[in-house]
């Protein structure tokens, strides 16, 4: 049981970053109908960013907001300067445009900051390893039903937990998020009433962008470090939390990524002699693909009608 | 991808409108002038394929080697996603199909290296076919993203310890390759040698004819396919598929076999790449998931629903990774551009192409041929065959008879 409990929390952990990239996928995807490839990279952007800051002698919780800036901006102008304009032309324009965006970033974080994992001391760092927002010494236990469960790992799923009731709140409660709901169902429409959709858009793939940025810095703090590899295999499994979760619904996205998280560690656990540490991500895709094939628009998404 | 269309706002647009309208040259399509100019291009790319093993270093036969499995990789990409519009992310899966194929097949049972091709063919086309399964009902993201837990899935699956019996695990194949020497001479004719240098050790001409042998197959595999029926009903897949199932097109099958043949196509320079490096792990990049987006991102510059296209690409890509991968230092970069570049010792290769992509999207969606298309459609124009003179002449004309 205490085994159990401790898989557990280190799987909702793990699955809480799944899940913060698959919260900015969706944003934007309800907003304009696109796949932003580039999610990951942009999180590992703002992470090389608040790594720069601690380096610059800012306080992690100052850091953290300051990189989530970053994201915001990086976003925002993504949105306006490469998307706004090739949208017009084609949808599958705007996939390769992220995915040249995802190339030039992971390049420019090489360029600036070297292949190397950083902070790294040889390199003349002063940070000795990466800041973490969450305490994650090896005696930072709270014990849980009996179980010491990593204080980490709490912590990160009550972030993801506050984030999700936040942007709740945001979506339903707020004038933003009514605007955001109504460019979502009919751009057109929307237009004619007054909702200045140019502005929610950028304001979208802002937010998008920065709550990915969250989920880098969590990541890179729970790695200790930061290098030019780190956010890709993550930013596939957010995209797969968000195919499982409806690529359109929030809530599914992170239950997508909670369960993903939680699958992923309880099989590679349970079932180490025949699957072991390789061969967790096949068995997380097999449920996916499972999944699609019977509902091919995720377990809580819409399903378009075709009109010919 | 629907070509931009130009709107006509203000004087300088009307202005190029007007010199466009207006080329300098007409050429007859299957006029004289038209074959002068294919036979030139055709002896110039003979040229090149010639010049390189026989004439060129050992490192630029390696570089053309790799530049041509990405060729038939890209090529085969196109076919699915350029003119059926079906997006795969998973084609590094298929690669590795040759790759393991003809490496397990060698090291394990004893074959030839080229014999093991028809076999990484059959393979990949099976494997590819089954992926087409969900793509029936899965389109759009979702169907990257399928694809994309393929390409991602692969390596770790070869990986696998159970499977370590036959695909040697993380520890992979050694030895896949030809062994040549000056006892095994296997390649002669007549004690005439084609290949270029085969005699003793340097067996790199020999790849190097393997690597055109594959494009030339997947080139006229793809044509055949483009220029049939079947390609028209790939492009009426692309453009509308719910219309074009109503017109009678068998989804299911059409999508099949596309999927199929793709992957097959891409396994080839798969086994070529065991062959010419000798070992087989499941870390070569040319596996991973970065793979498949290069042949992608190769495959659009060079233009996407273009036979010529990823060849193009291809080469352009090899070329620009070859010039600037020493551009680690900055007195290794030329003058004119070195303030721009000097402030980092990482190659610029990737930043480089990736700005081009993306500037590429902004220009001419459809790529480089795209691009030349538009510029030469300025100065030249080629006129058309009249209708009912081709060679299909005859078959039309019965059809509209009947």
């Amino acid at each position: 049981m205490d085994l159990f409990l401790q898989r557990l929390f280190d799987g909702l952990s793990e699955g809480s970053v799944f899940a913060l990239i698959a919260l900015g996928l969706v944003i934007i995807y309800r907003g304009t109908g696109h796949l932003n490839f580039a999610q990951g990279e942009m999180a590992l952007f703002c992470a090389y960013c608040v790594y720069q800051f601690g380096e610059w002698g800012v306080p992690i919780g100052l850091a953290v907001f300051l990189g989530m800036g970053v994201g915001f901006v990086l976003g925002a102008i993504t949105e306006v300067a490469l998307v706004r304009p090739i949208a017009k032309k084609s949808p599958f324009a705007v996939f390769i445009v992220t995915i040249g965006l995802f190339q030039l970033l992971n390049w420019l974080d090489a360029a600036i900051w070297g292949g190397q994992n950083r902070p790294n001391t040889a390199l003349g760092d002063t940070q000795r390893i990466y800041p973490s927002i969450f305490p994650k010494n090896d005696d930072d236990n709270w014990p849980i039903f009996g179980a010491d469960v990593k204080v980490f790992n709490i912590l990160v799923f009550v972030l993801v937990l506050v984030i999700t009731a936040v942007l709740f709140l945001v979506f339903n409660h707020t004038k933003l998020g009514l605007a955001m709901r109504a460019v979502a169902s009919n751009p057109e429409s929307s237009k004619l009433v007054g909702i200045r959709t140019s502005t929610v858009l950028m304001v979208s793939w802002g937010m998008a962008a920065a709550i990915g940025a969250l989920g880098g810095v969590v990541f890179a703090g729970y790695v200790g470090a930061v290098n030019t590899g780190l956010m890709f295999t993550v930013f596939i499994y957010g995209s797969a939390a968000a195919t499982l979760g409806g690529f359109d619904s929030p809530g599914g996205a992170v239950i997508g990524g909670l369960s993903l998280g939680v699958i992923q560690t309880m099989v590679a656990g349970y079932a180490d002699q025949w699957v072991g540490d390789t061969m967790k991500v096949a068995v997380a895709f097999v449920v996916i693909v499972g999944v699609l094939l019977v509902k091919p628009s995720g377990l809580f998404g819409t399903s378009k009608v075709e009109r010919v | 991808m629907k070509p931009a269309t130009t709107t006509n706002s203000g004087r300088p647009r009307r202005l190029l409108a007007a010199i466009r309208r207006k080329p300098w040259f007409a050429i007859k399509s299957g006029g004289t002038a038209s074959w002068v100019i294919r036979l030139l291009v055709a002896a110039a790319v003979v040229y090149v394929v010639v010049w390189v093993p026989t004439r060129g270093s050992g490192s630029l036969i390696d570089t053309c080697t790799l530049a041509l499995g990405l060729m038939a990789a890209a090529m085969s990409l196109n076919l699915l996603l350029g003119y059926t519009g079906q997006i795969s992310l998973g084609h590094s899966a298929f690669f590795g199909i040759g790759v393991y194929t003809t490496g397990i097949f060698v090291t394990r049972w004893g074959w030839s290296p080229l014999q093991t091709m028809p076999v990484a063919f059959v393979v990949a086309f099976v494997v590819g076919a089954l992926v087409s399964l969900p793509a029936l009902r899965i389109k759009g993201v979702y169907l990257a993203l399928v694809t994309l837990a393929l390409g991602l899935v692969f390596p770790q699956m070869m990986k696998w310890k159970k499977l370590a019996w036959l695909t040697g695990g993380t520890n992979g194949l050694d030895q896949t390759g030809y062994k040549f020497d000056k006892d095994n001479r296997t390649y002669e004719i007549f004690g005439w040698n084609p290949w270029g240098n085969l005699r003793g050790e340097n067996s790199k001409p020999f790849y190097f004819w393997v690597g055109v042998g594959i494009v030339v197959v997947v080139y006229l595999i793809c044509r055949g396919i483009v220029k049939s029926r079947m390609g028209r009903a790939l492009v009426a897949i692309r453009d509308n598929s719910t219309a074009a199932s109503v017109m009678g097109i068998n989804l299911a099958l059409t999508k099949g076999v596309v999927f199929g043949l793709s992957a097959a196509m891409c396994a080839l320079p798969g086994c070529l790449s065991t062959m010419a490096s000798g070992t087989v792990t499941a870390d070569t990049e040319m596996i991973t998931v970065a793979a498949s987006i290069t042949f992608l991102v190769i495959m659009v510059v060079g233009g996407a629903g273009s036979l010529w296209g990823p060849i193009i690409g291809a080469a352009v890509f090899k070329f620009v990774e070859e010039k600037t991968g020493g551009w680690t230092e900055a007195e290794k970069i030329p003058g004119v551009i070195r303030p721009l570049l000097s402030w980092s010792d990482v190659a610029p290769g990737q930043g480089i192409f990736a700005i081009a992509l993306i500037g590429l999207m902004f220009l001419a969606p459809t790529g480089i041929v795209g691009l030349w298309k538009q510029t030469i459609a300025r100065f030249v124009a080629v006129v058309p065959k009249p209708a009912g003179t081709g060679t299909l002449a005859a078959m039309d004309s019965v059809a509209t008879d009947s």
